[in-house]
């Protein structure tokens, strides 16, 4: 009898032990491996965004190879949405539910990210670093979303600054996308120039399948802008700059860091892209910065594809992704979600290949304590696709 | 009114890509009553596998783009031999199915050979340079679109009325058993209609890779080919061209004065009155089949 009792509790004590040791396990970590999620497209229209994805992954196969973080490696589960918000939406919760994801890493597209913001934060998943810079990701903050991509809406800011302050230019006009990127940089331009009394010559819409651009150029030349920002896709805007010069329209154009891409937009424009001037949130590809050459030699020279090019949105994928890496770091072996959190909340002054990162303890009414870079910088182009930096790193409010 | 000039010039420039287009689908529609979906696919194998012996192999465009051509016929003849005519009791509806199937894998090859960076092919003439009649700009390689589209329409236009083989594409499709009993070899026509199709839609491919290349670039175009040989009579070659410049036309006339957010959908607005109102088109004759 006394056997039977000693055998009944120490099975119910491993019992008891074991379910303290599963309540105590935080989703998507063990021992050895972190979890971390991230969707891009692959395929379709948005595709040439899709080496954000690509990039993160060699990055944190440049981690694993040095050790990983506390001795756990990052095991990162990426798929391809199309940008699709319904096959986001399906792949996010698909991935969360069967395989469990600790937290979720960058994300391309504002409308994929919308998609499944909800979901990751009403079940408190923490998810750094959407590919987008929305006003949505902060507006309102939430506790587990950490944006680091410069608002639209800055650098529409900035450029307008730029060329009323430097550049002298008063009749600005601007070619948006007519979905919330577009209208990130509409809002952000038309503050700007109200700050200085001014008013936007055109606001034109481009919608994603408009393919001829001269009605959008008629309507922006009628408006004799001396200036005209391209808030669109980079083909709509490598259209725009073509047709302008077809249509001997030729004021100064800028253009968000979607279209910074220099060696890209000059070839696909055939070189009309010189002159144009945008805002940019990360080091120019052939920088000197140690850590960018750092990068290109031990991610993207040892774990890209061999077609991949070393271009601005390829190491964007680990300028999204630095943040994460240092709150996992910050949190130390005792991994949680809560753990992660506070430690992203003590990342100030973070500089990794972009502009210096900074978050603060949340607060549901300062929409910035959850924007981690709120600087950018303002390049031309020159001739070739090299990029001339016209200002140094700057914080736009 | 110098506005209303340029909308309409512009209309028509963009008008000829959409012909191209549209004569492509009509050669197939008149040989077959078949819609061809992977028209735009076919023409985007290509010209990206032209941009590849241009870019990669330092081929000059003037020995890549008759090769091209060449590709296209074979495509297309291959692709009716292989695909369409292995349909087992064949009907319109399935025929239709198989070529939107075609379109899927075309285009995923594409995706795959090629990425999803964009690309631009190297041509002789810039997109970008423009003639100017007055104040009214037309970019040069729209006037090469113009004239190519003119002069196809008007090639396949004598040839389908007095070619001895254009005759046996039209009586393929009027009565199919008849024309076989004619000793038409029904199948040979099919097949060289997919061919000649495939190096009409090739030459609209060629002609739109200038301004910027991706594995989606021929979807749009092909959806308003298609509303052009709608609108015109998917039976028409005329009908298909002038149908492309009406709708080029009306979107940028649209586009200008009422709602530049809603111009893209214009044509698919078309699409629907046309069905409903003149189910023919504009420019076709309506047949009506006698028992």
């Amino acid at each position: 009898m006394y056997k039977f009792f000693k055998n009944f509790g120490f099975v119910v004590l491993t019992l008891l032990l074991a379910m303290v040791g599963l309540a105590g396990a935080e989703e998507g970590v063990t021992d050895t491996e972190i979890h971390i999620g991230q969707w891009g497209p692959q395929t379709g229209p948005a595709a040439p965004w899709g080496s954000v994805a690509r990039g993160t992954d060699a990055y944190f196969k440049m981690i694993n190879a040095q050790g990983g973080i506390h001795g756990r490696k990052l095991i990162h589960h990426m798929f391809d949405d199309a940008y699709n918000p319904a096959k986001t939406k399906a792949g996010v919760k698909q991935l969360q539910e069967e395989v469990g994801m600790f937290a979720w890493v960058s994300g391309v597209g504002t409308s994929p990210g919308l998609a499944v913001k909800d979901y990751l934060m009403q079940r408190r998943i923490p998810w750094v670093g959407p590919s987008a810079g929305s006003l949505h990701w902060i507006t309102p903050p939430h506790k587990e979303l950490f944006a680091v991509y410069p608002l639209y809406f800055a650098e529409a800011k900035a450029l307008c600054r730029y060329a009323i302050s430097n550049l002298k230019k008063k009749r600005i006009a601007i070619a948006y996308l007519n979905d919330d990127y577009g209208k990130n940089g509409l809002q952000g331009a038309a503050e700007a120039l109200a700050a200085h009394g001014l008013k936007l010559a055109a606001q034109v819409p481009v919608e994603l399948k408009d393919a001829d651009m001269k009605p959008h150029v008629m309507q922006l030349r009628k408006a004799k802008p001396d200036v005209v920002l391209l808030w669109t896709p980079v083909p709509h805007a490598v259209k725009i700059v073509g047709t302008s010069k077809a249509m001997k329209f030729a004021p100064q154009f800028m253009s968000t860091s979607t279209c910074s891409d220099f060696p890209l937009m000059y070839h696909i424009s055939k070189g009309l892209w010189k002159g144009v001037i945008a805002a940019t949130f990360a080091e120019l590809p052939d920088s000197n910065d140690p850590l960018l050459m750092q990068y290109k030699k031990e991610a993207y020279g040892q774990f890209a594809a061999k077609e991949e090019r070393w271009g601005l949105f390829y190491y964007a994928g680990i300028v999204f992704s630095e943040p994460l890496v240092e709150g996992l770091k910050r949190a130390g072996r005792d991994l949680t979600r809560e753990s992660f959190v506070a430690a992203m909340e003590t990342i100030q002054n973070f500089k990794g290949i972009g502009g210096k990162v900074n978050y603060k303890p949340f607060n549901a009414k300062d929409p910035y304590c959850r924007q981690g870079m709120q600087e950018i910088f303002i390049i031309e182009c020159l001739e070739g696709g090299k990029a001339k930096k016209l200002t140094n790193w700057m914080a736009i409010k | 009114m110098l506005d209303f000039l340029q909308m309409i010039v512009s209309g028509i420039a963009v008008g000829s890509s959409y012909a191209l287009m549209g004569l492509a689908m009509v050669i197939i529609y008149k040989t077959s009553e078949v819609v061809n979906f992977a028209q735009g696919e076919m023409a985007l194998l290509s010209s990206f596998l032209t941009y590849m012996v241009l870019e990669y192999h330092g081929f000059s465009i003037y020995v890549a783009i008759p090769c091209a051509l060449l590709f296209a016929i074979l495509l297309g003849c291959f692709l009716e031999f292989a695909v369409l005519r292995r349909a087992k009791e064949p009907n319109v509806l399935g025929l239709i199915i198989i070529t939107i199937g075609l379109e899927m894998i075309l285009m995923g090859f594409v995706s795959w050979k090629f990425g999803a960076d964009h690309k631009t092919m190297p041509f002789p003439i810039s997109p970008y340079d423009s003639v100017a009649i007055g104040e009214v700009f037309i970019s040069s390689l729209e006037i090469l679109n113009l004239i190519v589209a003119v002069a196809i329409m008007l090639f396949f236009f004598i040839f389908f009325r007095y070619s001895k083989l254009g005759l046996a594409m039209k009586a393929t499709q009027q009565n199919l058993v008849a024309a076989r009993l004619m000793g038409i070899r029904t199948n040979r026509i099919l097949m060289i209609t997919w061919g000649v199709s495939s190096l009409v839609g090739c030459m609209a491919g060629l002609l739109l890779s200038p301004v910027i290349m991706h594995p989606y670039m021929m979807w749009d175009p092909m959806l308003k080919g298609f509303a052009a040989a709608v609108l015109g009579g998917m039976t028409s070659l005329p009908g298909a061209v002038f149908g492309a410049y009406i709708l080029g036309i009306i979107e940028n006339l649209f586009g200008g004065y009422v709602s530049i957010e809603f111009k893209s959908i214009v044509a698919f607005v078309i699409i629907v009155l046309v069905l409903c109102f003149k189910p023919s088109g504009l420019f076709a004759r309506h047949y009506v089949k006698k028992v």
